[in-house]
């Protein structure tokens, strides 16, 4: 559960236009629109458990049978293992439901606000990455 | 400049500064640990022993830079962060030396409150471990004094000592070529720093530091005070910066995500 202060914190945020991942580092969180999400189902292609930031690769099929390999890069091993991830998470195959922050300029790709996984469980990453 | 532009500007700045000062906090303090004070804040402690692991919570960015030399603003206007910075400086990819498994450099490896930092104190020494990039760095405790011309270093040559319950570290051999601090912020060999670490409490130590660089800044620059804050539950991991692993990212996420083929 998130504290008062924090939910303060992103409600401001948000209010202001700056929603999550405000706290994505390492150069990338501002190639992202962090004013829309994209929701996404597809099949994990490659999930890359590295530095400097963790990232899926997945295929999304749309309606008219098209293919394309989308991108949904998250934050570094350290800090998403305080999610209870770790390399074993995710593995290609697995039917992935992503929400993501897209790319500014429309390439198939996007920072990572929720995976709904195979089995059902979520990681929701909306708020910043998990607890301690 | 029209007030609606100028409406803008204090809109922006506001964005600004709330993200700069507000959002590191939430990060070093993470999910449902704020609001209710800490159970363990009155515990007793012994204010020269600084023993323990802790997480970084202060603007990353400091605010009161003074005004720089014509260097220095040189320096300065060709770094480009690409994780954050002055409002209109900011460009995807930019050149943060982060982004080529640079060294950070000391002491803006501090400052990153997501990952831990570890404080030993040894006999004669105080050993910093930063889980960032996975380095460390010795703070001399046994009465030597800096040298006077230091072979320059990333990380610098520090000594310490006790002036009342506050450890006050002195350091120079700063080899300039990292940045200070987010936001591009240079320093250069001539750089000396004064840290000052005083334990508030049981699960807090505060810092402010002092930077004297007359080669890039026209007088020293206060900044915080910024928090060390006690993590008990964190253990030290392995952050490294890989050049292969920041290369393949690189190509696959953060170039085409944020520029387009040709620009």
């Amino acid at each position: 559960m998130k504290s008062t202060f924090a939910k303060f914190v992103i409600a401001a945020a948000g209010l202001l236009g700056l929603s999550a991942p405000v706290f994505g580092h390492h150069g990338s969180r501002i190639s992202y629109d962090l004013t829309k999400t994209v929701t996404l189902t597809g099949t994990v292609t490659e999930f890359q458990w590295q530095n400097p930031h963790v990232y899926i690769k997945f295929d999304v099929t749309d309606k008219d049978g098209k293919v394309t390999n989308w991108g949904a890069e998250t934050y570094s091993p350290v800090v998403m293992t305080r999610d209870g991830w770790g390399r074993r998470t995710l593995k290609t195959g697995d039917k992935v439901t992503i929400t993501v922050w897209p790319s500014k300029i429309g390439t198939p790709l996007g920072f990572l606000a929720k995976v709904v996984h195979p089995d059902g469980h979520v990681t929701d990453l909306s708020g910043g990455p998990g607890p301690e | 400049m029209s007030d609606r532009s100028n409406r803008r500007g204090i809109v922006a700045g506001a964005v600004f500064a709330l993200t700069l000062v507000c959002l590191p906090a939430v990060w070093a303090q993470g999910r449902g640990q704020r609001g209710a004070p800490s159970p363990t804040a009155n515990l007793p402690f012994d204010a020269h022993d600084l023993t323990g692991i802790w997480r970084f919570s202060g603007p990353l960015a400091p605010p009161n830079v003074p005004p720089m030399t014509p260097a220095g603003k040189a320096r300065f206007d060709a770094n480009i962060p690409g994780l954050g910075g002055p409002e209109g400086k900011n460009k995807p990819l930019g050149n943060d030396p982060m982004m080529f498994c640079d060294p950070l450099g000391y002491p803006r490896v501090l400052t990153f409150g997501a990952y831990p930092m570890e404080m030993v104190q040894l006999p004669g020494r105080i050993v910093q471990f930063f889980d960032f990039f996975y380095v460390h760095r010795t703070i001399w405790m046994d009465g030597r004094k800096l040298p006077e011309d230091p072979e320059p270093t990333w990380y610098g040559y520090a000594i310490g000592h006790w002036d009342g319950d506050t450890l006050v570290v002195e350091s120079n051999g700063y080899n300039g070529r990292a940045w200070f601090a987010n936001g591009g912020y240079p320093y250069s060999e001539e750089a000396k720093l004064v840290e000052r670490y005083k334990r508030a409490d049981h699960d807090t130590i505060s810092i402010t530091m002092t930077l004297t660089d007359p080669a890039i800044y026209t007088k020293p620059w206060e900044i915080g005070p910024a928090t060390l804050r006690w993590a008990p539950k964190e253990v030290m991991r392995e952050d490294v910066c890989a050049p292969s692993d920041e290369k393949k990212y690189l190509e696959e996420i953060r170039e085409p995500a944020g520029r387009k083929p040709g620009q």
